[in-house]
C-alpha cells in the first residue's frame, strides 16, 4: 500500500530538481562565463581571465551607473519603508471607509504593467523635468516596491495587539511615542526584511529605468542593456555574478532578519 | 503631565459621570449614563456584552471620545483629554505586557514616560512588583511567567505612578477558575491597601457580587441598577435586574385587589394575599404583573405526602410542584419541576437536604415565604 505513494513522491522530487535545475543553470552558466577569455560572450568559456571585472571596476560609466542604482536603491528603501509603513499602520488600525480604496491604490502597482506605469511616468516626469534625475528615479521605484513593503508590514503589524498601544498610551505616552517604544520595535525585523526588498527591486528595476534615463544619467541595468546591444563583451557576466552574489548575501541577510522577528514574535 | 507625588500612600479620586452618551453611527452604546463614584470606591459595571459597560470604562480611560455628556475626575473636567493625560491606571483583559521588555522595564514604562530617571523608575518598579507579590521577577520576559502572573505585572505597572484611579476591562476573564478566586482577593486587598478609586467592568455577576463595593448593572447603554451587591440581589429594581442577577423564577400573575396586602390570582385559579412590600413596581387592580422568587428560598413543603397549608398564611404561600429533575451537585441540590399551569420552577436546596422518597414525576409542595415574593409589572419586561 506504501509503494504508490513512494513513487509519487519520488515524481514530485524529481519534478522539483527539475524546475529548479531549469532556474538555476542559466544563472550557473553565467558564472563561468564572465572568466572567458573570448571577447565575446560565448558557451563554452575558453582560459581563464579578471579582465572583465577589471574593465568593469575600471569603466566610468560603469562605475557611474553602479553608483546611481546604489544611489537610487538606498533611497528608494528609506522612502518606500516609511511610507509603507505609515500607510499599512493607517490601514491596519485606522477605522476610515476609505482603508480598502487606499489598499487598492497601495498595491496597484504589482497589478499594472510596469510598461504602462513607465510610459505614464516617462511622459508627466519629461514635462516636470525629473526625468533621469535621482528624485525622479526614486520616486518611480518608491511607487513600485511600495506593495513589498506594505505587504510585509501588513503581516507584522497585524500581529501586534492595538491594546498594547492603548496600554502605553494609558502609561502616559504618546501615540508617537507608544509607536516608538512599542510598535515599532516589535516589527523592526520585517520593517529592515521590507526595506531590503525594496533595495533589490530598485537595484534590478529595468522597464522604469529604460524609460527614465537620461543620456547620462542611466542605471546598472539600462547600462547593461545597452552594452548588448552594442558590444555584447563578457563584461555583462562579470557583472551578473557580482549581482548574484550580492543578492544572495541580502536574501540571506533578510531571511536571518525574518526568522528572528518569527521567534521575536512567538515569544510575545 | 502631572508630577508623581513622592508620598507612598496613594488616596483615591472622586468619579462624576454625568449624562454620558456614546453613539457608533446609528448605533447608541451609551444612552444617558450618570454615575457619582466616590473617592475610594470600587465600582463594578456589569452586563452582557453590547451594554455599553465597556464604552463606559474607555470613556473614562479616554480611548474613545463620548458623543456627549462629560467625565470628571475629582472635579476636573476629562471629558475630551487625551488618555495619557489622565493619570489613570488601566488594566486589559489580555495582559497587554510589552513582550520586547522585561518585567522591570514593563512595570517602569509609566515612569520613563513621565521622565523619571532610569534608576529611581527601576527601584519603584522593584517595589510596585513586591505589591503585587512578584518581587524579583524583573528581569524576566512577559512569555516566561503564568497568565495570573502576567496580570500581576499589568497591575503593577497601573500602580506604579500611583494613580487615583485604577480602571480594569474585564482583567480576570482570560484567567482559569482557581486563579481568578485568587486575584479576586488580590485586587481586593490591592484596593484596600492603596484607598484607590476602581472601576471594574466585568460580565461575571459572582466576580462583580464579592469584589465591588457598589454595582452598575447595565442594559442597552443604559444604567438599569446601581447599589450595593445586597441590594441588587436581594430586591431587584426591575425585571432585567431579577433574571440578570442570579437565578430567578417567573410566575405570571394579575393583581385583584390592593389594600393592606396585595391579592394576586395565581394561573391556576388560586388567590394569594402577598404583603405590600413585594410590590417592586407600583401597583393597581387588574395590573399584569410577574411574581419573582430565588430558587433558594423555596422550601421543601412540611409534609413529605405534599399537603397543602393554609392559603392564607401570611408566613408564606404553598405550591405544589410536579418534579421533572432532581440534580445534586454537592454543595447544593436543584429541584426542577412545573407549576399546575405548566411554568417551570427550581427551587434550590441545601445540598445535604434530604429528600425522602422524592423522586422526577412525584409532585412536592413547596412554601414560598411572604418576605422572598417580589411583585413585577409585567410590560416592564
Amino acid at each position: 500500500m506504501k509503494a504508490p505513494t513512494d513513487r509519487g513522491a519520488l515524481l514530485l522530487g524529481a519534478y522539483v530538481y527539475a524546475v529548479l535545475a531549469f532556474i538555476i543553470v542559466p544563472l550557473v552558466i553565467v558564472i563561468p562565463m564572465s572568466f572567458s577569455q573570448n571577447d565575446y560572450l560565448a558557451f563554452p568559456p575558453t582560459g581563464f581571465t579578471l579582465k572583465w571585472y577589471a574593465e568593469y571596476f575600471d569603466s566610468r560609466q560603469w562605475r557611474a551607473a553602479t553608483w546611481l542604482s546604489v544611489q537610487v536603491a538606498f533611497l528608494t528603501a528609506i522612502c518606500a519603508s516609511l511610507i509603507g509603513t505609515a500607510a499599512t499602520y493607517a490601514m491596519v488600525r485606522g477605522r476610515s471607509r476609505l482603508v480598502s480604496l487606499f489598499q487598492i491604490l497601495l498595491i496597484g502597482p504589482i497589478i499594472v504593467p510596469h510598461i504602462a506605469l513607465a510610459v505614464g511616468l516617462y511622459l508627466f516626469f519629461q514635462t516636470i523635468g525629473l526625468s533621469g534625475t535621482v528624485p525622479g528615479f526614486v520616486l518611480a521605484h518608491t511607487v513600485l516596491t511600495l506593495p513589498f513593503v506594505v505587504f510585509t508590514m501588513a503581516a507584522a503589524l497585524g500581529k501586534v495587539d492595538a491594546n498594547l498601544e492603548s496600554a502605553a498610551m494609558s502609561c502616559g505616552a504618546t501615540r508617537l511615542q507608544a509607536f516608538r517604544f512599542v510598535t515599532l520595535p516589535l516589527v523592526l525585523p520585517s520593517l529592515a526584511s521590507g526595506a531590503l526588498f525594496a533595495f533589490i527591486i530598485s537595484f534590478d528595476e529595468p522597464v522604469v529605468s529604460f524609460f527614465l534615463s537620461g543620456i547620462r544619467q542611466k542605471t546598472l541595468p539600462r547600462r547593461m542593456f545597452e552594452d548588448i546591444e552594442q558590444n555584447l563583451t563578457p563584461v555583462i557576466p562579470a557583472i551578473a555574478t557580482l549581482l548574484i552574489v550580492l543578492s544572495i548575501l541580502i536574501l540571506l541577510g533578510g531571511h536571518a532578519l525574518r526568522s528572528r522577528s518569527k521567534t521575536q514574535s512567538s515569544a510575545g | 503631565m502631572k508630577p508623581i507625588s513622592t508620598t507612598s500612600a496613594t488616596a483615591g479620586a472622586s468619579v462624576r459621570i454625568s449624562r454620558l452618551e456614546k453613539r457608533f453611527g446609528p448605533v447608541v452604546a451609551v444612552d444617558g449614563v450618570d454615575l457619582d463614584i466616590a473617592a475610594g470606591e470600587f465600582i463594578a459595571l456589569l452586563g452582557p456584552s453590547g451594554s455599553g459597560k465597556t464604552t463606559i470604562l474607555m470613556s473614562v480611560a479616554g480611548f474613545e471620545f463620548p458623543t456627549s455628556g462629560a467625565i470628571e475626575v475629582d472635579s476636573e473636567d476629562l471629558t475630551y483629554v487625551p488618555s495619557n493625560r489622565r493619570n489613570l491606571g488601566m488594566v486589559f483583559q489580555n495582559y497587554t505586557l510589552f513582550p520586547h521588555m522585561t518585567i522591570l522595564d514593563n512595570v517602569a514604562f509609566p515612569l520613563k514616560m513621565r521622565g523619571l530617571p532610569r534608576a529611581e523608575g527601576h527601584a519603584r518598579a522593584e517595589a510596585a512588583l513586591a505589591t503585587v507579590r512578584l518581587a524579583g521577577y524583573g528581569h524576566r520576559r512577559p512569555n516566561e511567567l503564568s497568565g495570573g502572573q502576567q496580570q500581576r505585572v499589568a497591575l503593577a505597572r497601573a500602580i506604579v505612578y500611583q494613580p487615583r484611579v485604577l480602571l480594569m476591562d474585564e482583567p480576570l476573564s482570560a484567567l482559569d477558575k482557581n486563579l481568578r478566586e485568587d486575584m479576586q482577593l488580590e485586587i481586593k486587598r490591592l484596593h484596600a491597601e492603596l484607598g484607590i478609586t476602581v472601576i471594574f467592568v466585568t460580565h461575571d455577576q459572582g466576580e462583580a457580587l464579592t469584589m465591588a463595593d457598589r454595582i452598575a448593572v447595565l442594559k442597552d447603554g443604559r444604567i438599569q441598577q446601581l447599589g450595593p451587591a445586597r441590594e441588587l440581589y436581594e430586591r431587584p429594581a426591575n425585571l432585567f435586574t431579577a433574571g440578570f442577577i442570579g437565578e430567578m423564577n417567573f410566575v405570571d400573575v394579575m393583581v385583584k385587589s390592593i389594600g393592606a396586602t396585595i391579592a394576586v390570582a395565581l394561573p391556576w385559579g388560586e388567590t394569594w394575599q402577598l404583603p405590600a412590600a413585594a410590590a417592586v413596581d407600583a401597583m393597581e387592580p387588574a395590573q399584569a404583573a410577574v411574581l419573582a422568587v430565588r430558587p433558594e428560598r423555596l422550601e421543601l413543603g412540611a409534609g413529605a405526602a405534599g399537603q397543602v397549608g393554609d392559603r392564607q398564611a401570611v408566613e408564606g404561600q404553598v405550591i405544589k410542584v410536579t418534579l421533572s429533575d432532581i440534580v445534586y451537585a454537592g454543595s447544593a441540590l436543584l429541584l426542577i419541576g412545573r407549576l399546575p399551569d405548566g411554568t417551570e420552577i427550581r427551587a434550590r436546596l441545601p445540598g445535604a437536604s434530604r429528600l425522602g422518597s422524592l423522586a422526577a414525576g412525584d409532585v412536592a409542595s413547596f412554601t414560598v415565604p411572604a418576605e422572598a415574593a417580589l411583585l413585577y409589572r409585567r410590560s416592564a419586561r
